[in-house]
């Protein structure tokens, strides 16, 4: 979500791969054992689950729902929250460098860039999350489940819930809206002032970058997912004179942007702009509910489709508690909770489950709740999905934005 | 009191105060959307929030915390002061040097560091919380004691001494209360050292401790919480001004 301190993590897990005293890089995998064992060595064990602290539905729910149902396997689950899952990150590597194998981060909700960092310097206890039991419900070829940002899952994370990058609008100011990003970006110019992004480096404002650069140059599938120079000179001026372009049309001129998705959310809240955007979209519902988005809040499906990725718990290769966190890992995606998530008035993540997987009366479990008024249901939000580009394109994309479009 | 320090005095009060106005009504607000200058709905809704997320709690863990780095950064700063006031300490500019050093030094950069080394040492993560938060306090403890120190006079204590008071006594019952402003000040200080840390208390503490600038920041972190924020923010900001107010009672005391 927020991006304030990623960088600082992967410089520290470049240094702690440089360090004399540094512990090798490959991923430590966790024991062979059958299930039976985990649970047993789980028993008694606190797990300290580290996740962004901002979502209130996402809090309520790990405290009200998987919590009590972790207990109910003897596993007690504490709930750290942070303002930037980098912090995690940052524990972790700090245990790591430190050799310790008591930590105190078990279990870290984490996806993209955080992940990869992790990876990079063996932080994420890997070989455990296709043993869980309840994996047997999502679906082996679903490629968002194999690939986080361009970085093979493997056995390193286990999936906790699916996102599609939406754009959202005020139907109540924008009675017509565009059906595609290239409509978007020629509404925005023909209303000047009322639209503008986050300014990446932030988490939001990369992602629209960059599907504004599918957009720019030809559709989805013609930027390669694998970042090389070349692509990335044959694609990105296209891009930046697009948003070149637009950028005299944008909130303020274009003479500054959000710095945040924090800072865009406040702008359409208190209408200056007609449309934000985000990751997450299953926020919005709480956002609406509370007054804080207008009632008149919609979802803008785009014809041509966004990217999608999914988010995962990770278990850090110095916790003291991994039987636990994969028992808690494994109770996340079972169909019932996962159907519990999914639920808007609970949290409204959409499911990581293959649907066709899972018996008759998950199956119906989840085809009878209740649909919300704001975000619709993922298969229509993730219809043309596109696989998020490499997470090797983000650096440099981000650096170019600066440079062509912020600075011109 | 003359007229313009009188004025001086109201700016200053609405100068501190004023930036309290918004989070109080946030506080109470349920629904406040641009552009209505005041709440369209009050309501409780943000102490509820608050209190699900664990504020009371919180409260309690970062009192400790500011007690604790109070009681251990005053009575070090203090003799560091002292020292640095009365005697010819060796290189004393570079001792002073070395106490402020934390002020100069980000706060992630030490905690990232020191993590580390605490982590190798084995130390239990309260106390490695406790230790950094009261380094980190020392430069306010030490430069607040020296300047006190500097303008005591050890006139009365000599008198304590010609009249029959032990050493020990000539401290306790002559230096420190002529003191107790200065150590109040300090203790103040030390305090809000550890009661306002975020970064310490989340990497050196390995989330163990969950305290109220935990709660502040991921709760800050999005639109949608302000009613919850302002909140959380008013529990960290009037402990605070209660013990501010108590400090400077002391310090009336202390001059009459």
């Amino acid at each position: 979500m927020a991006a304030a301190r990623r960088p600082i993590a992967a410089g520290a897990a470049l240094l702690a791969l440089a360090g004399c005293a540094a512990p090798a890089s490959e991923a430590p995998g966790a024991a062979d054992r059958p299930w039976d064992e985990v649970l047993a060595a789980a028993e008694g064990q606190t797990v300290d689950l580290w996740m962004y602290g901002g979502d209130e539905a996402g809090n309520a729910y790990v405290d009200d729902v998987l919590a009590p149902a972790a207990a109910e396997l003897g596993v007690t689950l504490r709930r750290v929250p942070v303002a930037d899952t980098g912090d995690a990150l940052d524990r972790v590597l700090a245990e790591r460098q430190a050799g310790t194998t008591e930590g105190d981060v078990d279990l870290v909700w984490v996806n993209g860039e955080n992940y990869a960092a992790g990876r990079q310097a063996g932080a994420w206890l890997c070989d455990w999350a296709l043993d869980l039991p309840n994996r047997q419900y999502t679906d082996p070829g679903d490629p968002l489940l194999q690939n986080d940002f361009g970085v093979p899952v493997e056995g390193c994370e286990s999936p906790w819930h699916k996102a599609q990058f939406t754009l959202v609008y005020d139907s109540a100011r924008v009675p017509e809206p565009p059906t595609t990003l290239a409509g978007v970006l020629d509404w925005a110019q023909a209303n000047p002032g009322r639209f503008t992004y986050p300014a990446p480096p932030d988490f939001t404002g990369s992602v629209f970058v960059r599907q504004v650069l599918t957009t720019a140059t030809g559709g989805a599938g013609e930027v390669p997912l694998e970042y090389s120079q070349e692509a990335y000179d044959q694609y990105a001026p296209e891009l930046f004179d697009r948003l070149a372009e637009l950028a005299p049309a944008l909130w303020r001129e274009g003479s500054t942007h959000p710095q945040s998705q924090q800072e865009l959310d406040r702008l359409f809240a208190d209408g200056e702009v007609d449309m934000t955007m985000t990751y997450g979209p299953a926020t919005l519902i709480d956002l609406v509910a509370d007054g804080t988005f207008p009632d008149t809040t919609r979802v803008l499906t785009l014809e041509e489709g966004t990217f999608g990725n999914a988010s995962f718990l990770a278990i850090p290769s110095t916790s003291g508690d991994s039987a636990g966190a994969q028992v808690v890992a494994d109770l996340a995606l079972s169909p019932a909770q996962q159907v519990a998530k999914a639920d808007p008035g609970t949290w409204g993540q959409f499911t990581v489950l293959d649907l066709d997987r899972l018996d008759e009366a998950d199956r119906a479990a989840f085809e009878q709740l209740p649909p919300s008024p704001v975000v619709p249901p993922y298969e229509e939000l993730s219809r043309n999905a596109q696989p998020e580009l490499s997470a090797e394109w983000v650096a440099p994309l981000d650096e170019g934005w600066r440079r062509s479009v912020l600075a011109s | 009191m003359g007229l313009t320090a009188r004025v001086a005095r109201a700016a200053l009060a609405a100068w501190l105060l004023l930036p309290l106005v918004p989070l109080v009504l946030w506080a109470a607000a349920d629904r406040w959307t641009a552009p209505a200058v005041l709440p369209q709905a009050w309501g409780t809704a943000g102490l509820r929030d608050a209190v699900d997320a664990g504020a009371g709690p919180a409260s309690l863990r970062s009192t400790v915390l500011g007690l604790v780095v109070a009681v251990l950064a005053t009575p070090l700063g203090a003799m560091a002061g002292r020292a640095l006031a009365t005697y010819r300490v060796p290189v004393g500019g570079a001792v002073l040097a070395a106490l402020l050093s934390p002020l100069v030094l980000p706060p992630f950069a030490v905690a990232l560091g020191l993590d580390v080394l605490l982590l190798r040492l084995r130390v239990p993560e309260p106390v490695g919380v406790f230790l950094l938060l009261t380094v980190a306090a020392l430069p306010y403890t030490t430069v607040l004691m020296r300047a006190a120190y500097a303008a005591h006079d050890t006139g009365f204590e000599e008198e304590a001494r010609t009249l029959g008071a032990t050493a020990r006594q000539a401290v306790f019952h002559v230096q420190l209360p002529l003191l107790a402003p200065a150590l109040a000040g300090a203790a103040f200080l030390a305090f809000l050292v550890g009661w306002s840390d975020y970064v310490v208390t989340l990497l050196v503490g390995g989330g163990q401790l969950v305290t109220l600038p935990l709660l502040v920041a991921s709760a800050a972190s999005t639109v949608g919480n302000e009613a919850q924020v302002a909140v959380l923010s008013l529990s960290s900001v009037l402990p605070p001004l209660v013990l501010l107010v108590a400090v400077g009672l002391v310090g009336q005391r202390g001059r009459a």
